[in-house]
Parts: C-alpha cells; structure tokens; sequence
C-alpha cells in the first residue's frame, strides 16, 4: 500500500483536520514532526528542550491515523531547512505521497489535477488507491492548450477511474493560467491531488507549486512526488506552462 | 576514570555537578544526512561551501583588512612569512582537528574532541577558554569594524575623527546580539554570498595589484629591505596575526550540523586555511611593494584602504573599504553563532548551568548562550586595544589546539571502539605532535600583558572546575 508523508509544524500548533483523517486513515501514513530552527540554534538543543513535548503530540496524531492497526507511524526531525528533511525523510520511508495537511470538513469530492511533471498513470493510480471504499467523487482536471489530446487525457484517465466504480467528472482549461484555473476548479472540492514539479529555476524562485495551490484553496493538498523516470513525460500536461 | 571495559559506544558520563545536573547525553546514530537518536532526528544542513563560508568568513575579516598595517610595521616585508608561519601552524592543526571532527561531528567542535579524548579537567578549561577566546576575537573583529565605519565615513566625505571607532563597533555589536536574539531569517545564505562576493573582490584587487608589484604593470618599486628589523619579529608577528587562522575552529563547532561529515569537514577546515593563507601572503606581498613598512604602520587598522587608493583609485579604496566592512563584519556573525554552540556544548555537559543553554520562546534562540557572548564581547570592545584583544584571542585557541593534537595521540595510542574516524591524519604522529609543539611555541611570542591575561582566564577556568563540575565524568561519553 501506498505510504502518505503528512509532514506537521509540530510545536507550531500545526494539526490534520478531521477530513483528512477519515481520508487518510486506511492508508500507511507516516506523521512527520518537524521543528524548523534559526541557525542560531543548534538542533540537539532544540531537542533537549522540546522532545517530549513533540513526541506527546506525534503519538496521539499517529493514533489518529491508524497507529495501533499498524498502518501509521511518526517521526521527529529538528532542522534547518524543511525541504531537505520532506525529502530525505520521504525516500527514507519510501512514501511516493507526501499531504499538505489543509482545514476540511468531511470529505464528499477532491480535485485531481493531471498537472506537475509526474506521470499521468501514477497520479491516477493513486486516486484510485485512496478513494478505495470511501463514498467520495472525483474531478479530473487539465489546464492545456491543445484541447484536443488533453481531452484524450483526461478521457482515459476518467475511464480507469470509472472502473473502480468511482463518479468521475472531467474539467478541462484551455489557454488559461494554469494556477489560476486551478484554484478556481477547487472551488466545491474539499480536497486536492495533484504531481509535484521537477525542481527548476521557476520553483526556486516562486516556491513550490503545490504550496500556492494550498495557500489559495485552504483544503488539503496531496502530491504525488517526482521521480526521476517521471523525467521525459511527453503529453500536453507537461507542455501547458512555460 | 573507570577503567572496566565497557560496551560500544563507550562508557557513559556519569557524576553530577554542583547542583545537581549531569551530562545529557544519549546514544546517537550518525548518517551522512542527519543525526538519530532514540526519538528524533537532527538534519545536517550544512554542505560544504556553508562550511567553507564559515571557516574563510570568520578568517578572511581579520587577515586582509586589519592586520597588514600593523604587521608589516612588526616586521616589514617579512611579514607574509609571518603569515604563512600561521598558515602553516593552523594546517598542523586542522588536520588532527579534522580527523577528531569526522570521528565525532558534535556540536562543540575542540571542546568536545578534548573532553572526550582528556576528560573533564581538560575539557572545562579548553571549553570555557573557547567561549572567552571567540568573545575576545568578536570583540577584535567588532574593533576592526569600528574602524572601517569611520573610513568608510571618510570616503563618503563625512570626516569623523578616530574617537568613535569604539562607540560605533559597541553599536554594532549591541545591534548583532539582538538581531542573533531576535532574527529568525536565515543569515546563512546571505554569509555564503558575502563571502563570494569578498573573494572576488579580493582576487581582482590582488591579481591586479600582484601583477603591478611584480613589475609587470607601471614601474616597479625599489624594494625595501625583506625583514628590517630581524627574525624575531616575525615570530611575533605570526603570533599576533595569527587570531586570522580562528576560524576552522569555528567550522568544528558547526560539525553537528554539517551533510557528509566525514568528507565536508576536512575539506572545509583544510580547505579554507589553504584558501585564507594564499590570500594573506600575497595580500602582504601586494601591500609592502605599495608602501614601505614605516607608512603603512601609520595607516594603521585601515592600511589597506590606502593600498587599495595606490593601485586602483578612489575606486580601490571604496572597493576595500567596502570589502573590509563587509569582513569584519561576517568574522563577528560567525563567531557569536560559534559562541553561542560552544557554550551550548559547555551547558550539555554540565559543566555550565543548564539554564545556559535555554532557548527563548519567542523567537526559538538561545537568547542566554547568545547574551553570555554579547555581552563580555561589549565589554571588551569598550577597551578598543585590538593587539591585546587579538593576541588572548589566538592564546587561548592556541591552547585549544595544542590540546587537539594531544587528545588526537592520546586516543590513537589507545583507540576506544568507538573510536572511527572518515579521515584520518597523514603522517601521524608528526603531525600532530609537531601542531601540538608549534601551538605551544607560538604562544612563547606573545606579548607578556596577553600571557598574563591568558594564564589569568585558564585559571579562572581550572577555579571553575574544581568549584562547579568536579564530580563530572566525561572521558570517552559519547
């Protein structure tokens, strides 16, 4: 099964919302505490003063998620630099996932945006991992400019979806700011997936992509990692922006 | 010293101080991305050129833009074999130190390796000789940036007399001790910026004002006598100018923190003496083929704005003072970020209370680590003498060097299990012992006001340990 990273500002009253709880729940979830530190500061005094603290917290979240069924554990990680400790604690749990953990209600509807430089076929075999028994609808989304192969697109990825009797609808953007479209189709979503960038100049600049798209939707925001392979996707998704 | 043999990773501290608190120290795991204890875990976030900024940072201040006035009016020309006498000295030391380093990439960097390899006594006196020794190098630092202030001034056309080259260095260091409180932003990039800003500065200058010096531009110089007032100058003079080699120290107190520790720290600490000697020679070279040594004695602090003038204009000067401000300033940051993890190192132990080592609330600092540093640094500052203030500085790193290499042979002679390092010393045991002699002989050049002064704080030191810290068994606690 699939292992989400949730990583959480842990002593920064970061928390996971009762939605994302629900939706997460059957899935292996790994909760990742983290404190992130001044240089000032070095981290193993931050840990001499904090730990227990943040393990208290960390082990009832990881209760929450399943910790007693075996399908969710924590970690605690006093750093520098958050974007290091996501990804070396991602490869280290082998997590493909990781959430931006949002304010939700319950669950009814997510947004899946076929967008980032992952493969089509991962992101949706996730959905279709994560909806699992869950009464929960999904929206396809695309923002292209050629209309036509992104209807394709997004056509076979709603068909593999309907196979595993999910109430699939598809929203395809043409010739818009592909951000911008986004956040308006979340709208009536309560959650979002969607495929991470491969880091460039553009991310380093304006930050990660799935953070914006967090920011302006509120709701939790789950991404499906880069991979090297993902590298030469060629479809009309990966030429939408440039 | 408990002699039983006893399970890896080593006997654990044991004993209490006077009030009751002992050594907080757990097993650790140590990969090349992070640190693992039994609950938690510690990114390394430092790569190797964060390392190297922090070494050359700290060093580069000090070297190139206080010293070559007041060294080359020791020891005329010769001075830049003053300089590389300290290059040397800080590379006898940096290797043992680095091997120490990969073998425990703690927090605490010297204090640490000695406590560990010596035991407490040794480790008391080399870890709060190491807080004073960085307190009084910021507190020289902070002087030279005084004076590069009211250059500065003088360039833009505002002449202000030499009298408030200390009230703006207490300024400064009063604004640094509440921005390290207060400021959560991350300086660390900004330093590695600074720091390649100041070496392309430097290369420029130096390239084109070696090149001038050599005689192949303009009309050379009639050089003046190499060593006019001796040898034994330039023995002092490399004891003096020797607080410009600190800083590979201070990337050992950042170890805890640094990515691939067993590669990036030798490279760091090694790398950036190679880096700062080279630059320190030639800039010696570049400034007495300029001026003879009698006049820039008389430029003082600030001789290489005068230097900067003779070769390249108004815009040589602007550019080192520029650069000067710009040094000693990044040298002061670095090292009160040094202090506060050597104290924090210190306070671990027990060996200071460990209210020492808090970290504010508010603004996730130790506010008391960083006000113990800001504070004897104001004070000292106030006293403005920066031949006093650089020569305690390197007396009592100086000691903490000699003391490396002899923990280093000490641990070697009869290696824990515990005990691998990533790299280890070409050339051991003379390299270590030779770093250890030298370290100790350098100080014998020293002016007898900073031997007294220095003896006065080990001592005050050793007080301390009996006093507070008697009871704490640190050798071989990992």
């Amino acid at each position: 099964m699939t292992r989400i990273l949730v990583p959480l500002a842990i002593l920064e009253g970061g928390s996971v919302s009762a939605g994302l709880t629900e939706l997460l729940e059957p899935m292996n979830v790994t909760v990742l505490g983290y404190h992130v530190l001044p240089e000032q500061t070095p981290p193993d005094q931050a840990r001499l003063q904090y730990e227990e603290r943040a393990t208290d917290a960390l082990e009832d979240l990881a209760t929450e998620f399943g910790a007693e069924d075996g399908t969710a554990d924590y970690r605690l990680v006093f750093t520098h630099d958050r974007k290091q400790t996501f990804d070396r604690v991602a490869e280290a749990t082998d997590s493909p996932v990781y959430a931006i953990p949002g304010a939700t209600g319950p669950i009814d509807r997510i947004l899946v945006a076929l967008t980032g430089d992952v493969a089509v076929e991962r992101i949706v075999s996730f959905v279709a991992e994560l909806i699992g028994d869950h009464e929960i609808g999904v929206t396809l989304f695309l923002a292209t400019d050629e209309e036509a192969t992104g209807r394709e697109l997004l056509e076979t990825s709603a068909r593999a979806l309907a196979g595993n009797e999910i109430d699939v609808r598809t929203e395809l953007a043409v010739d818009q700011p592909p951000l911008e479209a986004l956040a308006a189709a979340a709208v009536d979503h309560d959650a979002i997936v969607m495929g991470e960038r491969a880091p460039s100049l553009r991310t380093l600049v304006f930050g990660e992509e799935a953070e914006r798209v967090a920011a302006e939707s509120v709701g939790p925001v789950l991404v499906v990692r880069h991979r090297e392979d993902d590298a030469d996707r060629e479809d009309p998704a990966s030429t939408e922006e440039r | 010293m408990d002699d039983d043999p006893s399970p890896a990773p080593g006997p654990s501290a044991e004993g209490t101080n006077v009030e009751g608190e002992s050594p907080q120290i757990e097993p650790t795991v140590e990969t090349e991305e992070a640190t693992i204890t039994d609950d938690a875990e510690l990114e390394r976030t430092l790569g190797l050129s964060g390392g190297l900024a922090i070494g050359i940072g700290t060093m580069i201040g000090a070297g190139i833009f206080v010293f070559p006035g007041l060294a080359a009016g020791n020891a005329g020309p010769a001075a830049s074999v003053s300089f590389a006498i300290g290059a040397v000295v800080a590379l006898l030391v940096a290797l043992p130190a680095s091997e120490l380093a990969t073998a425990m990439p703690k927090s605490g960097g010297g204090y640490y390796f000695i406590s560990r390899g010596l035991g407490t006594l040794a480790g008391t006196v080399v870890g709060l000789s190491l807080w004073f020794g960085l307190v009084f190098a910021t507190a020289f630092y902070l002087v030279g940036f005084g004076y590069y202030a009211v250059d500065t001034l003088a360039e833009l056309g505002i002449a202000v007399g030499a009298e408030l080259v200390i009230p703006i260095a207490l300024l400064f260091g009063a604004g640094f001790t509440v921005l390290n409180v207060t400021g959560t932003e991350n300086a660390a990039k900004l330093q590695n910026g600074v720091v390649a800003l100041l070496l392309s500065i430097l290369i420029v200058f130096l390239g084109y004002g070696g090149l001038d010096a050599a005689g192949l531009l303009g009309e050379p110089t009639a050089p003046e006598r190499f060593a006019p007032a001796g040898i034994f100058p330039v023995f002092t003079t490399a004891a003096l100018v020797f607080t410009s080699y600190l800083g590979f120290a201070q990337v050992a107190t950042v170890a805890g923190e640094m990515r691939d520790p067993g590669r990036n720290l030798p490279l760091a600490m090694v790398g950036s003496v190679l880096i700062v000697g080279v630059l320190y020679v030639v800039t010696i070279f570049v400034a007495t083929s300029a001026f003879g040594s009698e006049q820039l004695e008389q430029f003082g602090e600030t001789a290489m704005v005068e230097v900067g003038r003779h070769y390249l204009g108004p815009i040589g000067a602007f550019a080192i003072v520029f650069g000067g401000l710009l040094a000693t300033m990044s040298s002061a940051n670095a090292s009160v970020l040094s202090t506060s993890r050597a104290i924090y190192a210190v306070s671990r132990d027990a060996l200071l209370p460990r209210r020492a080592s808090r970290i504010n609330l508010r603004y996730g600092t130790p506010h008391v680590a960083l006000g113990l540093a800001g504070g004897p640094i104001l004070v000292l500052t106030a006293t403005g003498r920066v031949q006093l203030l650089a020569e305690v500085a390197s007396f009592l790193h100086l000691i903490m060097y000699g003391l490396i290499c002899v923990a280093l042979i000490a641990l070697r002679r009869d290696e824990p299990e515990w005990y691998d390092p990533d790299f280890r010393v070409p050339g051991y045991p003379v390299v270590p012992a030779l770093g250890a002699l030298c370290s100790v002989a350098l100080i014998g050049f020293m002016q007898r006001e900073s031997l007294y002064v220095g003896v006065g704080i080990m001592l005050l030191t050793v007080g301390w340990y009996l006093y507070y810290a008697r009871d704490v068994e640190l050798k071989g606690a990992l």
